[in-house]
């Protein structure tokens, strides 16, 4: 039984990966208080981690080719264990999903709407989303490729201009804080952009035969490393220590540009673009949980569930944070470890079930 | 049996959609449109132009009562900008501004206050300057810093000034050229990179100062003179602040060195006297720089280098000053006075015990381990640096004439 019949090309994938990464990427101040002006280098530290994550879910997919996470926590643990470990899935990425929502409905309400209610922006956000989603998801994959296009030209032009008015020694002193907080950083940047990766398993089994999902992911990855680093390179140079108190660097950054009087106020193009990042995000996740949810109620198509997903997350949203200064305490201290028990805990004791099992079991493995 | 329905489940979805209604379908499509036509013309909390009074300047003074604030915001009229620029003259027209007052304990309650005296609310992103009064100055202004950084209609761009005397005074004054004085005082302080006497701020980088362990923040002054029976304002010297307190003042040559000093100076005007008389130099694409060093016993050290490049742009002298031999006399005297510029500069931080350069900064960025050891003590060790000066001045040409135009002087 196949619920997705789509196909995504190798290149689409890797840049849905990068797109995906962007939109929290765009907003790194959970970094930034960790390891303030050296928090470029946790771009590639972080790199390092997801590299060996993404050697976890390679060798799972290996093992059980064209299989989404889902149908590979079953093969692996039967269809009872497995759905449940399968439904652990499900809540991450409804969370995930319903994280991300607050995020965007924060930003607008916070820096470009302030009088309008949370509930009236996330609940626009979420028709797009479903609507995105309903259309097919192998669109949205092909959009990403655009998207990143977008995304990075602004970024680079928003980098251009900015440029007479940074000072390259705000970079220094280079690493002086102490090891644990380089550790810290790294452990938050791949717990929480770099990791949700594993929302793509969902997706992988997409890929045609004979192409490398490690690949494009592993690509992706280091794309959005690079332009991470060069992000949090501007923002430290265009802020110095100020870095450390704005609530959105990029955003501040981006709002300092002043060229002849004429070239002002570029964030509205940043907002547009993280916007459309994050509905991109939100998207993948979306499909990640209806797909998962067809999948463990065995329903044999999943466009239904979209909508009932959609209003789940939308009330999930709600309810999530209270206040800004919740949702960055939650990103400070408990989201790296809730994110790497699904990004890293669970599918290291699949894969290490998955051995044992074929150990076990030699000749019925592939079954 | 089971794999024959998986197979067709197009078939499945077909029937499923047949048995909602067209009409249905249609309808909620339709509601759907018109809910995104509403919701794309963004009128939930709209903000119509004729509603907002743009604010382009804000200044802060003093009042009788110590705990209170008076804030004064410049807000432009803005049919009146058009009527005065095609009045023709002698008709008498209104002013293209006017100037809100408030009193209150603090920022953000003044300004509440002031939504109870007008018809149209503050809009701020496009506030130019923040002028400060020296009496609050010397009181502290982390507040004012504080709630126009916070803030997210104010952008961190904005010009900050010191007043002598009354803050709202400045925004009160005409000025000839210009119909809105924020604007007239905005485009002033950009216009000061020419000559490199203003260390001209902006509210990002008070913020990077006042948050540094030990540079201190600086901001330019504006005052008042009188010319003709007018009144005019204008920008000297240089306020010093510390621990978001004003400290002390630099005059203009004192400023002139911090700039040669930090590297912000790179084009200005020397006036040399000469045994002849008196030369102008007009100085472009100059740079200033400082290096910390470490000497041989492990202290460490300051050098500054500073790299001055000009033509000669005015001589009132008889004599040619274009020969290499008088060049040359005359670059020496040209590094003599900027010296005296800097010398001063850094007496009068020593004075104020205000590291205004960012010494204290660069020796955390380059040597940080040392910075730990001299952190606790940076006052003291402040006052003990003796900074190297190395000055070169090279003039590179003669503007469009080479000999004086003295009379008599054709051959």
């Amino acid at each position: 039984m196949k619920l997705e019949n789509g196909h995504v090309s190798e290149r689409a994938l890797m840049f849905s990966v990068f797109c995906f990464m962007q939109g929290t990427m765009l907003r790194a101040a959970f970094i930034v208080a960790i390891t303030k002006n050296d928090s470029w280098a946790m771009a590639f530290t972080g790199l390092v981690f997801s590299l060996l994550l993404i050697v976890i879910y390679v060798a799972l997919f290996r093992r059980y080719p064209q299989k989404n996470l889902f149908e590979i926590n079953e093969s692996i643990f039967g269809p009872i264990f497995g759905k449940l470990i399968s439904v652990l899935y499900l809540f991450f990425f409804l969370s995930l999903a319903a994280l991300n929502t607050h995020d965007l409905g924060d930003f607008v309400v916070g820096h470009m709407m302030p009088g309008t209610p949370l509930t009236a922006v996330i609940l626009l956000f979420m028709l797009v989303c479903v609507y995105a989603i309903r259309k097919g998801i192998e669109n949205l994959l092909r959009l990403s490729t655009v998207l990143a296009i977008i995304g990075v030209g602004a970024v680079v032009i928003n980098s251009g201009l900015i440029l007479k008015d940074v000072q390259i020694n705000f970079l220094k002193p280079l690493f002086q804080l102490p090891l644990e907080k380089y550790i810290q950083g790294t452990v938050t940047i791949t717990a929480i952009p770099m990791g949700e990766i594993v929302a793509f398993a969902m997706i992988v089994p997409m890929l045609d035969k004979n192409k490398s999902a490690g690949k494009a992911l592993a690509k992706g990855l280091v794309l959005s490393a690079i332009f991470l680093a060069f992000i949090m390179l501007r923002d430290i140079v265009t802020l110095g220590p100020l870095i450390t108190i704005v609530g959105l660097p990029s955003y501040e950054s981006v709002r300092y540009i002043n060229v002849a009087g004429v070239l002002t106020r570029m964030e509205s193009i940043y907002a547009i673009i993280l916007i459309s990042l994050f509905m991109f995000k939100v998207g993948i996740l979306l499909y990640a949980s209806v797909l998962g949810l067809a999948q463990l109620l065995n329903f044999k198509s999943y466009p239904p569930l979209i909508r009932i997903c959609g209003a789940s997350i939308f009330f999930y949203a709600l309810i999530v944070f209270e206040a800004v200064m919740e949702n960055v305490d939650w990103g400070a201290t408990t989201a790296p470890f809730f994110s790497l028990t699904f990004e890293f805990a669970l599918p290291t004791f699949s894969l290490v079930a998955a051995v044992i099992k074929k150990a076990v079991t030699p000749q019925e493995a592939e079954g | 049996m089971k794999k024959r329905k998986a197979k067709a489940p197009k078939h499945d979805l077909i029937r499923k959609t047949n048995r909602f209604p067209q009409f249905a379908k249609r309808a909620t499509s339709l509601i759907l449109c018109i809910g995104i036509i509403l919701s794309f013309s963004s009128c939930w909390s709209r903000r119509e132009l004729n509603t907002l009074a743009i604010v382009l300047a804000t200044a802060f003074d003093t009042t009788t009562q110590p705990e209170m604030l008076q804030v004064t915001a410049q807000v432009v009229k803005p049919g009146q900008i058009k009527a005065s620029s095609s009045a023709s003259g002698g008709e008498a027209t209104q002013k293209a501004y006017t100037n809100i007052k408030s009193i209150d304990k603090s920022v953000i309650s003044a300004y509440a206050k002031i939504t109870r005296m007008n018809n149209r609310t503050m809009y701020f992103s496009h506030n130019r300057i923040i002028i400060l009064s020296r009496e609050l100055a010397e009181k502290g202004i982390s507040e004012e810093v504080d709630s126009f950084t916070r803030n997210n209609e104010t952008r961190l761009n904005v010009y900050l000034l010191v007043s002598e005397g009354k803050a709202s005074d400045i925004l009160n004054e005409e000025f000839d050229l210009e119909s809105i004085p924020a604007n007239h005082i905005a485009e002033m302080i950009e216009n000061q990179k020419i000559n490199s006497e203003t260390a001209i701020t902006t509210l990002r980088d008070f913020d990077i100062a006042m948050l540094s362990d030990s540079t201190t923040p600086l901001v330019p002054i504006i005052k008042i003179y009188e010319t003709d029976g007018k009144n005019d304002a204008k920008l000297e010297g240089t306020a010093v602040f510390k621990d978001g307190k004003m400290i002390g003042e630099f005059n203009v040559s004192q400023t002139r060195g911090l700039l040669w000093v930090t590297g912000k100076a790179h084009q200005g005007v020397e006036t040399v006297q000469t045994d002849w008389g008196q030369v102008d130099l007009r100085f472009s694409h100059s740079q200033g720089s400082f290096k910390i060093v470490k000497n041989e016993d492990g202290s460490t050290g300051i050098r500054i280098k500073i790299d001055a490049r000009g033509c000669i742009d005015s001589n009132a002298t008889e004599e040619d000053i274009s020969t290499v031999q008088n060049l040359e006399k005359l670059e020496k005297k040209a590094e003599e006075y900027i010296r005296g510029d800097v010398e001063d500069a850094i007496k009068q931080a020593k004075a104020l015990s205000a590291d205004v350069f960012g010494f204290g900064e660069a020796i955390r960025r380059d040597y940080p381990k040392d910075w730990e050891k001299m952190k606790g003590n940076w006052d003291k060790e402040f006052l003990m640096l003796e900074p190297e000066i190395e000055i070169t001045v090279s003039l590179t040409c003669t503007g469009g004439i080479g000999k004086p135009i003295v009379p008599g002087g054709a051959e």
